[in-house]
């Protein structure tokens, strides 16, 4: 579903990405894993179409999409929650969901809307409130359902477990999982919080300071105590 | 060149380094003054009060990152305080010393740090827009004030002043030519001086005071020719009369200008030894000399020329700006503003205090151009609203935006643009016979699209653009507005 | 006290127009976070252009109509000319291009209309009413005026709360970024912001011409009014505007009945600075919360 060609992104004189290739696949939960300053959040970045790479592809379905504009990239099925707080407060929670699909159908926007409130019924329970008076687990399914909002074909969740309980965490990951099985949906997660990460991805990748140093199953990974001490701290 | 180098490198020897080039430049502009056309004088006394509010929209605007609307206002301070000071006190010496032109100027520069500092307190809370608003309502509201209080300030018809021009006895002690190529210079500087520095001319002043106060108590004159008003009324900044006076000033008779003016020229004719020149001067005839530059050196050489006199004032204070405005950029302080500038947060982790910068900023700014709307009313021998009104402030920012936000030499060079480029369009619609509505507004037009232009394409303006191909020149980069 | 409901009733109409050019720089500020200080230059030129139009034709609700159209145009035009450096981060210089804006549609309309003031004929008539056996200070055209203005504060509202182009709006405005990877064409609703502020800002123009006369530079008062009440108000709201934009106009009616018109931009001014030294971000901001 997306793949990366030998991807490079540069801020300046510092290589943020070096040379990355990944594979998404659809109906599963890839894990991006690493430290902070690995180049994760680069990586959602220039896949979303915020950051331009300075070499190398990103393929989505088999198509470049490098260079495009973020609000294409989203049309064309990819989104992005991007990290922390990405609802925008001063709407209501039905605005901020509506907003995910403003250019699609009316009648396929309330076929999405109904998935969303059946996977986080909170949602439903307070649509009409300002997002800044949900907690913080609320306003990270807010933010993935504005994404789920746009129908993509592959989701991009960055750090979703940002100062979030490990229980409201776990939680919307498995949800996440889930869907991803049921709706045959590409899932890139981006972690730095490798176990719970590693918990519900079927496969893992290791990203060290631009590169991947290692990618397998997500269980060898986990298990893989060398490349625990070496880069992820624990 | 390494000496010059050593010299800059100690603050000490760097103000020596200062002083030098402000009086070198100082010197070659009087030289200037005194071999040009007395027309071309008066331009470059404009040029040089310009220049003077800008140096301190360079520290404002450039270095502080303000943008303040409200200079004209703030020169409007200046030159109200200066017309009402030089009016009012005339004959009264202040700690026995009567050099009341300089006393003006000094509580002009007075009105302005203290009004500056008001505003200045205000404008450090506040970020961008809503200083260029608050500063935008004091261009506006400022010569509205003067309509409050008629009977002080004028109200809508302004302040006639009396110009304290020097007593005219060293002009009579050139004869000639003499006074344009040997002793002019000489006498041109001296006469700065006079103004700007030496008190020890007082005896001289006393002399002119006592003329001008017997002339206020004198009854109204009936002189029918003096048109009241007419001068000014055509908005033409430089009136030609000025010219006219020439003679007669060696005479002793300082007050022909500013009598003229007024239209309210009380008793020449009668008791006074210039008694003639108010009538002479008010008329057409007389005046039409001036119009031809080339025949004033010819009718007026005996006397010393009122244009160069407002030129070298207005450069003395140009250039005693220029002094102050250099050391404080290169300096200690001027690292301090642009610190603020670029990073609030991180100049206030070294121990700059942000507001303290920004409104050390503005207080500057204001002396420079409170001396700026002194300089104004002397060379207008008038401060009406419509002379200090949003036009005003909007030049000021026009020319420091086109010259170089950031550079003491933009602000000269966007002085100059201000100056030249009226001229330029007059001279073009002449030859074209444009309209006059089209020659009128064709200098604004130019002003408003070069400035778009300029921060588009250019933002460091000229200087900035030059010094960043020298920069490209010499392989270093460097933000165009640093 | 009749005095003092006359001046009050005598306000409505110009703090009307007020509240409609504070709108004007609210949608501006809304959009791309800055203060459009050509706003009112812009409003100025389209009412030339409307006058030219009802000087032609006599239509009045045709030149209404050119002045919005004009209005949206010119918005978008002074729009590209300041988006630049706001990219740059040079906000100096975006305020500053707003300012080149002023003075060049200024010399413009000098330059094409010439600097005398001209009157413009209301499409009603603007003597005061008379009933209950008296004048009121209120006319028929001030009816007018307040009518479209709450007509147009009642479409804006409805623009921005129920319509898709409203919501992406005010996305856009308040986190474009997030309005992006939700598939929002942020730059265009930008230029929308910018247009609406346009039509706005000559809505305003076209209504206080008939009260105030034309000249290039009869409108520069008015800005500061509306800068007054878009601040108090606190940049960011709408309704905001609209209540202080009136109350700036009641505000100026009694400041001009009881002493003199001439004080008015003084008070304005000490309005402004008193708000801005006691809340320098307005009335109805809020702190924090923007991240642009």
């Amino acid at each position: 579903m997306l793949e990366t060609v030998d991807l490079c992104v540069s801020y300046g004189a510092v290589k943020a990405l070096n040379g990355m290739n990944l594979v998404v696949p659809q109906g599963e939960v890839t894990a991006v894993i690493g430290a902070n300053g690995a180049g994760k959040s680069t990586l959602m970045r220039t896949l979303a179409g915020l950051v331009t790479p300075a070499s190398g592809q990103v393929l989505f379905d088999g198509v470049s999409i490098s260079g495009h504009k973020p609000e294409d990239i989203v049309r064309n099925g990819m989104a992005l929650v991007p990290e922390g707080r990405s609802t925008i407060p001063e709407l209501t929670v039905e605005e901020n969901l509506r907003l995910g699909g403003l250019w699609r159908d009316k009648s396929d926007r309330g076929a999405s809307k109904n998935l969303v409130f059946d996977l986080f019924p909170i949602l439903g329970e307070r649509a009409n409130m300002r997002a800044d008076t949900l907690s913080g687990g609320e306003r990270q399914q807010l933010a993935i359902g504005r994404a789920l909002m746009s129908n993509p074909k592959c989701l991009l969740l960055d750090e979703p477990s940002l100062g979030l309980a490990p229980l409201i965490v776990t939680q919307i990951l498995e949800l996440v999982s889930r869907l991803a099985s049921e709706t045959n949906l590409a899932v890139l997660l981006v972690e730095q919080n490798a176990v719970t990460a590693l918990r519900v991805a079927t496969t893992g990748v290791v990203l060290h300071l631009g590169e991947v140093v290692k990618s397998g199953p997500a269980a060898e990974i986990s298990s893989d105590e060398e490349l625990r001490h070496a880069y992820l701290g624990y | 060149m390494s000496n010059v180098k050593n010299l800059r490198t100690f603050p000490g020897n760097r103000i020596i380094w200062h002083a030098v080039i402000v009086g070198v430049v100082w010197l070659l502009l009087l030289l200037l003054n005194n071999n040009i056309d007395p027309l071309y004088s008066s331009y470059l006394a404009l040029v040089a009060m310009y220049a003077t509010a800008m140096f301190g929209m360079t520290i404002l605007v450039g270095l502080s990152g303000q943008v303040s609307l409200g200079n004209g206002a703030l020169m409007a301070v200046g030159g109200y305080v200066f017309a009402l000071t030089s009016m009012n006190w005339e004959t009264v010496p202040i700690l026995g010393w009567q050099w009341n032109a300089i006393w003006s100027m000094v509580f002009a520069g007075l009105g302005g740090v203290l009004v500056g500092g008001v505003i200045g307190g205000l404008a450090a809370r506040l970020r961008g827009p809503y200083l260029a608003g608050l500063t935008l309502g004091l261009a506006v509201g400022v010569p509205a004030i003067t309509n409050r209080f008629p009977e002080l300030l004028g109200g809508e018809n302004g302040l006639m002043l009396t110009v304290p021009y020097p007593e005219g006895g060293y002009a009579a002690t050139a004869t000639g030519a003499d006074l344009i190529t040997d002793t002019g210079t000489d006498s041109s500087i001296d006469g700065t001086t006079d103004v700007a520095i030496d008190p020890n001319t007082g005896a001289d002043e006393s002399q002119y005071a006592e003329l001008d106060l017997s002339q206020f108590d004198q009854g109204a004159d009936p002189n029918a020719e003096v048109a009241p008003g007419d001068i000014l009324t055509d908005g033409d900044l430089l009136t030609a009369d000025d010219f006219g006076t020439g003679d007669q000033l060696a005479q002793g008779d300082l007050l022909t200008n500013e009598d003229f003016g007024t239209g309210t020229d009380l008793g020449i004719d009668g008791t006074d030894p210039g008694a003639s020149t108010g009538t002479d001067l008010g008329t057409d005839t007389a005046l039409d000399p001036t119009l031809d530059p080339t025949g004033i050196t010819d009718t007026f050489d005996s006397g010393f020329i009122i244009e160069r006199w407002q030129a070298s004032m207005a450069i003395a204070v140009a250039c005693l700006v220029a002094f102050a405005a250099l050391n404080l950029i290169r300096g200690r302080q001027g690292r301090v503003w642009k610190a603020v500038r670029d990073d609030p947060i991180a100049a206030a982790v070294v121990g700059i205090s942000p507001s303290g910068s920004k409104i050390s900023a503005f207080v500057v700014s204001s002396l420079f151009a409170a001396l700026a709307g002194a300089v104004f009313a002397q060379i207008l021998s008038f401060v009406g609203p419509g002379a200090f009104g949003l036009g005003l402030s909007l030049s000021l920012l026009v020319g420091i935006v086109l010259g170089g936000r950031a550079s003491l030499l933009g602000a000269i060079l966007g002085a100059l643009l201000l100056v030249w480029l009226p001229e330029l369009v007059n001279g073009l619609s002449g030859e074209r016979g444009w309209p006059e509505q089209v020659t009128n507004n064709a200098p604004n037009l130019l002003y408003g699209l070069l400035v778009v232009a300029v921060v588009l394409a250019a933002p460091g303006g000229i200087t900035g653009t030059i010094r960043a191909w020298v920069d490209k020149a010499r392989g270093k980069t460097r933000s165009p507005l640093s | 006290m009749t005095n003092f409901i006359d001046y009050l009733l005598g306000g409505f109409s110009n703090g009307a127009v007020i509240a409609l050019m504070a709108l004007a720089l609210v949608l501006v500020w809304r959009s791309t976070r800055m203060v459009n200080f050509a706003q009112v230059g812009q409003a100025m030129f389209t009412t030339y252009v409307a006058l030219t139009v009802q000087q032609s034709t006599g239509n009045w609700l045709l030149a209404l109509v050119v002045a919005i159209v004009a209005g949206a145009v010119l918005g978008v035009i002074v729009f590209f000319l300041v988006i630049r450096p706001v990219k740059n981060s040079d906000s100096t210089g975006a305020i500053i291009a707003t300012f080149g804006g002023l003075i060049a549609l200024q010399a413009a309309a000098g330059m094409i209309w010439g600097g005398d003031p001209q009157g413009f004929i209301p499409p009603v008539d603007n003597a005061g009413l008379e009933f209950a056996g008296r004048t009121w200070p209120i006319s028929l055209y001030d009816i007018l005026v307040l009518s479209v203005t709450a007509a147009l504060v009642i479409g804006l509202t409805l623009l921005f709360t129920k319509t898709s182009l409203g919501l992406s709006m005010r996305a856009s405005a308040f986190n474009p970024e997030v309005a992006r990877l939700s598939g929002v064409r942020v730059n265009r609703m930008l230029i929308s912001g910018w247009a609406i502020a346009g039509a706005t800002g000559a809505i305003g123009g076209v209504l206080i011409a008939p009260v105030s006369s034309i000249s290039p530079n009869s409108f520069d008062i008015l800005l500061v009014f509306a800068f007054t009440a878009a601040v108090i108000g606190g940049l960011d709201s709408l309704i905001g505007a609209v209540t202080f934009g009136i109350g700036t106009g009641l505000v100026i009616s009694l400041v001009s009945g009881y002493s003199d018109s001439g004080n008015a931009p003084i008070v304005a001014l000490i309005l402004l600075a008193l708000n801005l030294l006691l809340k320098p971000d307005g009335v109805f901001g809020h702190h924090g919360a923007r991240s642009v």
